[in-house]
């Protein structure tokens, strides 16, 4: 679980300071599915970067399943978004020269799994995201709701104790942003993933066990959402 | 650290399967007309190197030269020198050879040079000159009005010789007259003329001792003893074996017989060779490094995002090395095929040299020291675009 304490995080640019965030303090319990809202400006992408390790708070704490992140070197930083970690991006970052499965299974070279350990991982993992005919293509023959679904892919095939995503439907229509909700949904539900989930549509609330709204870089208000079944859910 | 390096083959493989293949063609190409340019002048030096010593072994001197002691003008006792000289195991000729400037005459034409007197037989058991013939025929024992003379020498009717020693048109079969420096004049036919291609033999002309002894008063004397052994490259050997037969007279290695000629023309040609391969190396540098920059800079964004996927800097630059080493050994193979190439073709048609006909000399030594130099350079140039990229803040990189 995530506990972030009084986060901090202040831009200076030239002469003009700008802060993104003001002292935001969040708990995340083990498979919550949490929204992080806000209008734009908000402060929303930088907090989950710092609770995704690729950017410190100028002061506050950050521990993540016990441990003080914050207080890491940069290669443990980098060994532990490796290992317990997965990001999800708002335009996919996937690696254009590599298929749709090296992109998956990439880390897991990493983490030195066999060939036969993390091809069929991979495969198995694209499956689940409905790519199973997509898996040797590349980054330009898919289409923007397929990269999205292969970041998700990449982001989950490590099994990692936390999933980050940072307005992963921005760029895509209403009906391929359903789609991808349904996904981390169905994944928060059956596998019990703790997602952190960055979004400012109203209706991806439904989604959320939990809505922490931002303004300002402060936390305006925390509202506990879907008590029963998901949207659309059940079948 | 293994699965480290792991990845980063598979990040470079990925990259140069799927990246710009002109670029990477082009990069491979400068790679390798560098090798080539590293490797070439190398192999021309020692090629000229090559050409003067078989010159002066086959024409010139031999192997050895045996010179009359201090002070003396002739080496006496030749006869009974030669025998114990020839008795030396891997000595396969002696020559004795007279030598006297004289002055050519022929219609009206004058020209100075060295005029030898020799034993034929003796001659042919050293050099090649009696093998090197264009017109007519060699010296025999019992000749002693015949001269054969260098192609030089004989020169072309109406043609000036550029400052060397001419009789601008001597042909087989002309009489030419010889004053010798203590004023004897003597006429003789020419019997044949050679060409060997070093120019101080293709200015000179050689009779039989026989004869010159006849002329200059001399009795079992010579100037010189050239001495042939059995291989090249073990004259100092040979030279130790010589005087440890209690030869008395000086005996001299035919590298310093020609008195550091070599040794000078060597040192020049070396550093025109040093600043050669510096400035090849620096444009290596320079290539390898614009590529690899230009290649980091653009994908800004994508290292960032695999560091911020948890993949370590290091595999990221390593990866970049890697492709460099793929780089640099597919351009060394290009480069020595290219090399293979050249040197066929200079070897059928070789440049000309005052010295000889000089044929490339390609040393594993001067190729490997280019690998070398190539793969330290590039990994370096390669290095440190990579590093400087792959250190950047992600988020920064990210937003590219
Ligand atoms: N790298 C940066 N340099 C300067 N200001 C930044 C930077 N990143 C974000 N900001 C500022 O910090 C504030 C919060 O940004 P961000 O966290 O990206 O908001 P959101 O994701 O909610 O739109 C904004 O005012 C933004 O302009
Ligand atoms: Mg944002």
């Amino acid at each position: 679980m995530i506990v972030a304490e009084d986060l901090r995080r202040v831009y200076t640019m030239g002469r003009v300071e700008v802060r993104a965030l003001g002292g935001v303090s969040l708990e995340v319990a083990k498979g919550e599915f949490v929204g992080i809202m806000g209008a734009s400006g908000s402060g929303k992408s930088t907090l989950l970067h710092i609770l995704g390790l690729l950017d410190r708070p100028d002061s506050g704490r950050v521990t993540i399943d016990g441990t003080d992140v914050l207080a890491l070197s940069d290669h443990r930083r980098t060994l532990f978004r490796l290992n317990r970690l997965g990001y999800v991006f708002q335009d996919y970052a996937l690696i254009g020269e590599l298929t749709a499965l090296e992109n998956v299974y990439l880390t897991s070279l990493v983490r030195g799994a066999s060939k036969k350990e993390y091809l069929d991982r991979s495969a198995d993992i694209l499956e689940r995201v409905g790519l199973g005919d997509r898996m040797n293509h590349r980054q330009s023959e898919l289409s923007g709701g397929e990269q999205q679904r292969v970041a998700i892919a990449r982001a989950l095939v490590n099994n990692p104790s936390i999933l980050l995503a940072d307005e992963p439907c921005a760029n895509l229509d209403s009906q391929t942003s359903k789609s991808i909700l349904d996904l981390f949904a169905r994944l928060n539900e059956d596998l019990d993933q703790t997602i952190v989930m960055v979004s400012h549509e109203e209706w991806h609330k439904e989604y959320f066990c939990r809505v922490v709204t931002l303004q300002d870089g402060l936390i305006a208000d925390v509202t506990e959402c879907r008590k029963g079944p998901r949207p659309g859910g059940g079948e | 650290m293994l699965a480290g390096l792991r990845v980063s083959a598979f990040l470079a493989w990925k990259s140069i399967q799927r990246g710009s293949r002109g670029t990477l063609a082009l990069t491979i190409m400068i790679i390798a007309l560098i090798f080539v340019n590293l490797v070439f002048l190398p192999s021309i030096i020692s090629g000229v190197v090559e050409t003067f010593n078989t010159q002066s072994i086959d024409f010139d001197l031999g192997n050895l030269v045996i010179e009359p002691r201090e002070g003396s003008q002739y080496i006496d006792g030749v006869g009974s020198l030669q025998k114990t000289v020839g008795r030396i195991p891997g000595i396969t000729g002696t020559s004795p050879r007279i030598a006297a400037g004289v002055t050519y005459f022929y219609k009206g034409r004058n020209a100075a040079s060295t005029l030898y007197g020799i034993t034929p037989e003796d001659e042919r058991s050293v050099t090649k000159i009696a093998d090197s013939m264009t017109e007519g025929e060699f010296l025999s024992n019992g000749d002693t009005d015949a001269i054969v003379m260098g192609t030089t020498l004989a020169g072309t009717e109406g043609e000036e010789a550029g400052g060397l020693p001419s009789l601008e048109g001597v042909g087989v079969g002309d009489s030419v007259e010889v004053a010798y420096p203590n004023g004897e004049i003597r006429t003789y036919r020419v019997k044949g003329i050679y060409e060997t291609q070093s120019f101080s033999v293709d200015t000179s002309a050689f009779i039989t001792s026989r004869e010159m002894s006849g002329v200059l008063g001399l009795q079992d004397q010579a100037s010189i003893i050239l001495v042939k052994t059995e291989v090249n490259g073990r004259e100092e050997e040979y030279k130790t074996e010589i005087l440890s037969y209690g030869v008395q007279e000086e005996v001299r290695t035919f590298q310093e017989k020609s008195g550091g000629f070599v040794d000078q023309a060597i040192q020049s040609f070396n550093i025109i060779n040093a600043i050669s391969t510096l400035v090849s190396l620096i444009i290596a540098i320079v290539v390898v490094f614009i590529v690899i920059f230009i290649n980091t800079v653009n994908r800004r964004r994508q290292i960032g995002i695999l560091k911020a996927i948890g993949i370590d800097q290091q595999i990221i630059i390593n990866s970049y090395v890697l492709q460099v080493l793929f780089i640099t050994t597919v351009g060394a193979l290009v480069g020595i095929v290219l090399n293979a190439g050249v040197t066929t073709y200079l070897t059928a048609y070789p440049l000309v040299f005052p010295g000889g006909p000089v044929y490339p000399a390609v040393e594993a030594s001067a190729i490997l020291r280019s690998i070398a130099s190539l793969f330290g350079v590039s990994v370096v140039a390669g290095y440190i675009p990579a590093w400087r990229i792959a250190r950047e803040d992600i988020l920064s990189a990210i937003r590219g």
